[in-house]
């Protein structure tokens, strides 16, 4: 409970600072998604049952800031890709954090094609968009390379400092 | 082998556990989880808010007496004409009410001023809208018009405790009526692709045949008052390109919206006064 707590709050600043950057970017026109960093470390690094709980809260945040029609949207997916990196984690070098990036790259890559497809029947013109959706692509990966180290280690290091995992584990 | 959990050995059964899970929730439910999750950002929303207007404040403080005082001058000026167009604001509302008594037209609905603080700006791909810093507790309805000084925003779809989300015009969900200034025939407006690095848009159907707009030769389009929820003869845009619809009865076309709409900082609500 515990566990679940801490990467939730985790998952909370990591929302916060988003949102926060994607006010500042909205002259450019240009929006950031990193799905992936709300499942990346508990699909990797933690226990199942605690990670996918996690991921849920980091979904339901996502969908309470979303517009109500797609309300679940974030959730499920974010609840498929935590089972689909769980599922295939023994067969990773999870520990390397480079591989931890290009893994989080990838489900990125997948939950934004996912759910650009599952939100096209709101646009007016679905094939003009996707110079937008690219666009919008191309920067998330960007911010998501530069920043997932950084945002693992805060996770890493809240769960230690809340005594869930001791030095030698985490 | 050691011994694995059946939810840890499988993890797609337990997926699949929460995604029927997830199904069978009544919709009562998630409508209470979705306002609660909403509630529990929005303290997070409005301290970054008022974290920008302290830096904007330390910002402002910074500027020398001689700009306050150029400012100053400058705004007095701009006030001396606001108060001439208030004058001939009145004489105008005075003679437009004459006339609807003596016509026995039917009034428009009046509406009380509500400013708000923009706490934050949501514009992706799929979706454009707004959090303002006041909801319920200044009595917002949901369905009120939001327009700033460069005409309409958009309309308020949520309201909460402190917070409300506005819907802009750029969204893709938002479709109103609008006019052609000097027209009266109704034009149906949807917001539109929002491309990178340029100006928000929307697109506008069943568009009169006679009507030619063009990027040097735009047509503004106002609000057209249809459907109640905004006054008449806002602005939402420029036509800058029509076409012939499939159909060959209509036109349809593109419409430029206002790119401040991209750094609003301040908006205001219309409130009815008189809601039905």
């Amino acid at each position: 409970m515990r566990r679940t707590l801490v990467l939730s709050l985790t998952l909370l600043l990591l929302w916060t600072l988003v949102a926060e950057a994607n006010h500042l970017l909205t002259g450019l026109r240009v929006y950031l998604f990193v799905g992936a960093l709300y499942i990346a470390y508990a699909a990797l690094a933690q226990p199942f049952r605690s990670g996918l709980a996690a991921s849920l809260v980091g979904g339901l945040i996502c969908d309470a800031n979303a517009p109500g029609s797609s309300f679940g949207t974030h959730t499920l997916l974010f609840a498929a890709a935590h089972a689909g990196v769980f599922h295939l984690r023994d067969r990773l070098p999870r520990d390397d954090p480079t591989s931890r990036v290009i893994i989080a790259l990838l489900a990125n890559l997948a939950l934004f094609l996912v759910f650009s497809f599952s939100q096209m029947h709101r646009l007016p013109a679905p094939a003009a968009a996707w110079p937008r959706l690219f666009a919008d692509l191309v920067c998330s990966q960007i911010l998501l390379a530069l920043i997932a180290p950084w945002f693992f280690a805060v996770q890493s290091r809240a769960l230690l400092l809340a005594r869930v995992e001791r030095e030698t584990l985490a | 082998m050691p011994f694995r959990r059946l939810d840890q050995s499988n993890p797609f059964l337990t997926l699949g556990v929460v995604v029927v899970g997830w199904l069978l929730v009544p919709i009562a439910v998630k409508t209470f989880t979705r306002a609660t999750f909403f509630e529990l950002t929005a303290p997070m929303t409005v301290a970054a808010s008022y974290a920008r207007d302290l830096k904007e404040y330390w910002t402002l403080r910074l500027h020398s007496n001689s700009e306050l005082i150029a400012a100053g001058r400058d705004l007095a000026r701009l006030n001396a004409s606001y108060e001439f167009s208030v004058q001939q604001n009145t004489e105008l509302q005075s003679e437009i009410a004459r006339l609807d008594s003596l016509l026995r037209l039917p009034s428009f609905t009046d509406y009380r001023y509500e400013h708000a603080r923009v706490a934050r700006r949501d514009f992706s791909g799929w979706w454009q809208r707004i959090v303002i810093r006041k909801g319920r507790n200044f009595g917002l309805p949901a369905g009120a018009p939001v327009i700033f000084s460069g005409g309409v925003v958009g309309r308020v779809t949520e309201i909460h405790a402190l917070t409300a989300v506005v819907e802009l015009i750029s969204s893709p969900e938002v479709r109103l009526a609008g006019v052609v200034e000097g027209d009266s025939r109704p034009i149906s407006f949807q917001g539109g692709v929002n491309p990178t690095f340029g100006p928000p848009g929307g697109v506008v159907e069943f568009v009169p045949l006679d009507i030619i707009a063009s990027r040097n030769n735009p047509k503004r389009l106002v609000t057209s008052g249809l459907g109640g929820v905004f006054p008449p003869g806002l602005t939402l845009g420029l036509i800058t390109r029509l076409e012939l619809g499939a159909d060959g009865l209509f036109q349809s076309g593109e419409v430029k919206l206002d790119e401040r709409l991209g750094s609003l900082t301040e908006v205001t609500v219309l409130v009815p006064l008189s809601p039905e």
